[in-house]
């Protein structure tokens, strides 16, 4: 009784398990299989024969490549200045004792529980009063705030694992507080901060919110200008534009693996087997 | 920072000076707590410029415009508009109030159910054994949750849209695609897209920290598999469930994407409203107000969320 019991609860427990996998996957499968038609307007699924013209497309669009560009510029300079800054706080918050340190982290941290819209808006209203109309450096003050956060993040998760000993050794045998930095701390937490940029890039591509109150007519993120046309007409070049993006995500998680691994981003338990 | 060398028999119990303080030789391999020194300020001075410059000083405007009356056709108020209440008594209307409500609830639906189907999949990651097929659970939870949203949105609208492929199924049901109910249930979907990955990354960490034999012990002793996951396994990792609820709920009710592109106007969620303030009607100080009001209720929530876990355990 019991043991049929347990393999009901059991079989039940995997039909949840492989639905729920089905419906994160199945819906990129249809977004996959559209961008693929052949028929030039958005007919029902399957589509009945096969052809690259979407792409094509796409990849001849000036309005989605020039977002595309900008994109890419803003992620990786944004992601940059992130690191940067992040490393500095996060080092400063683990070497250093003292009064409301806890409550500073809490207010580093605070970008990532403040509506991203709310920041979008308030970002806006400062831009325009104190002038800043080009919307290139708009878009970088908003993506800088929103990924900053992260960089902070995974840099102090990856200094707290940092034996103390370590830099202690280096500081006893004369070493500078810069060289002990640069020879013993930065090694040693390197893939926390690999993983901190990576995080800022894939969040800096991936804002709309934000990003949307800060666009002006020549500067737009790929987002934005998908959204955009998300909205005007529901064409199927943009599924050749998802699938585009798909390719990009497991490419940039295949870089992670390699230069971070991904075990390292849940934590290691106890009860591993 | 100054690092003075030990002097024999002055200084003998210190092993090394930092900043005038002696670290006695028994400290090693300790936490030697540093106060802030001037170079360690130095440090902050571009996290806190950033800051300062882009979340305190907007916000505070957002703070003062949310005050001021309206004037339309310009992006702002003028600087001597005079102040006044006006703008949040406006959002006492009952239409307001069923956004915030709209917003909270459906966020609370979606969070719920990302724990309750996150759980088990979480608990078959972390009792897999290290090998190619751990490695690709992880690695396609990570993919999906890295993946842009307008993917999701977009792959989801083509699914179960008005136009999707699951047409025919919906049809066959009578259920119209376009009636609010489906619309708000296609959200929720949304939503779960996002924040399923997430939450069920979340626990697979904290599930590696119970120990299996405890649930095998619960079995052991007669009761069966659910009941013995249910009051062993699940009671050890509720400050990961509440952890991994706190963010998605987070992040479910300030989503944007999700309710702007798959409610077509039927769902707002209240990030939407802000939005068409800006865009639709140019008042700026309401969408201030609603700002202020959006910002103080997440912040109230996650801080008595969290408080309550603190307290409960």
């Amino acid at each position: 009784m019991k043991r049929q019991a347990d393999d009901l609860g059991y079989g039940l427990m995997l039909v949840l398990v492989w639905l729920t996998v089905l419906f994160l996957v199945a819906p990129i499968i249809v977004a996959g299989a559209m961008s693929l038609d052949s028929r030039t307007y958005l007919g029902p699924f399957p589509p009945p024969d096969l052809s690259l013209q979407w792409y094509e497309r796409f990849f001849t669009d000036r309005y989605f490549l020039r977002g595309l560009q900008t994109s890419l510029v803003l992620a990786v300079i944004a992601a940059s200045i992130s690191t940067v800054v992040g490393v500095l706080t996060a080092f400063v918050i683990d070497r250093y004792e003292f009064k409301g340190k806890e409550a500073m982290t809490t207010f580093f941290l605070s970008p990532l529980v403040v509506p991203a819209v709310v920041v979008g808006f308030a970002l806006l209203m400062f831009f325009s009063l104190t002038g800043v109309y080009d919307g290139f450096w708009r878009l970088l003050g908003g993506h800088v705030i929103i990924t900053v956060p992260y960089t902070i993040r995974t840099t102090i998760a990856s200094l707290v694992g940092i034996s103390p000993s370590l830099t202690e050794a280096a500081l006893s045998l004369g070493a500078k507080e810069r060289a002990t930095f640069w020879e013993i701390t930065f090694p040693l937490a390197r893939t926390g901060i690999i993983a901190g940029a990576i995080f800022a890039f894939a969040f800096s591509m991936d804002d709309v919110a934000v990003s949307l109150f800060l666009t002006d007519p020549k500067n737009y993120t790929l987002p934005v200008a998908l959204i955009s046309s998300m909205r005007a007409n529901f064409d199927l070049t943009i599924a050749a534009a998802a699938l585009f993006l798909v390719a990009f995500t497991v490419v940039l998680i295949l870089v992670l693996d390699r230069l971070v691994g991904l075990d390292r981003m849940i934590g290691q338990g106890i009860y591993r087997s | 920072m100054a690092l003075r060398p030990v002097v024999a028999g002055q200084d003998a119990e210190c092993l090394y000076w930092l900043s005038d303080r002696c670290v006695p030789v028994c400290a090693i391999g300790r936490t030697i707590p540093m106060k802030l020194t001037r170079g360690g300020m130095m440090l902050l001075i571009p996290a806190v410029a950033v800051f300062a410059a882009l979340l305190v000083g907007p916000i505070a405007i957002v703070f003062n415009e949310s005050f001021k009356v309206f004037v339309p056709g310009r992006i702002g108020s003028a600087t001597d508009a005079p102040y006044t209440l006006a703008n949040y008594t406006e959002l006492l209307a009952p239409a307001y109030g069923g956004y915030f409500f709209g917003t909270f609830q459906l966020g609370l639906f979606a969070a719920v159910i990302a724990l309750v189907v996150g759980f088990p999949i979480a608990y078959f990651v972390a009792r897999m054994p290290a090998g190619w097929l751990r490695n690709l659970s992880v690695g396609f939870l990570i993919c999906m949750m890295f993946l842009s949203g307008l993917v999701r949105v977009y792959s989801l609208e083509l699914t179960f849209g008005s136009v999707g492929a699951l047409r025919p199924v919906v049809r066959f049901f009578e259920i119209s695609p376009l009636s609010r109910d489906y619309i708000e249930w296609l959200v929720v979907l949304g939503l779960l897209h996002f924040i399923v990955p997430m939450a069920t990354l979340t626990l697979v960490g904290t599930i590696q920290n119970v120990n299996p034999r405890l649930a095998e012990a619960a079995q052991a002793l007669g009761a069966p598999r659910w009941k013995a996951h249910l009051s062993v396994t699940v009671p050890l990792c509720i400050r990961g469930l509440l952890s991994a609820f706190l963010i998605t709920y987070t992040l479910s009710i300030s989503a944007f994407v999700v309710p702007m592109v798959l409610g077509k106007g039927k769902v707002v969620f209240v990030s939407n409203l802000i939005f068409s303030r800006f865009s639709e009607v140019a008042n700026y100080p309401s969408g201030a107000a609603i700002s202020v009001i959006m910002l103080v209720v997440s912040l109230l929530v996650i801080y008595v969320i969290s408080r309550f876990a603190v307290q409960r355990w």
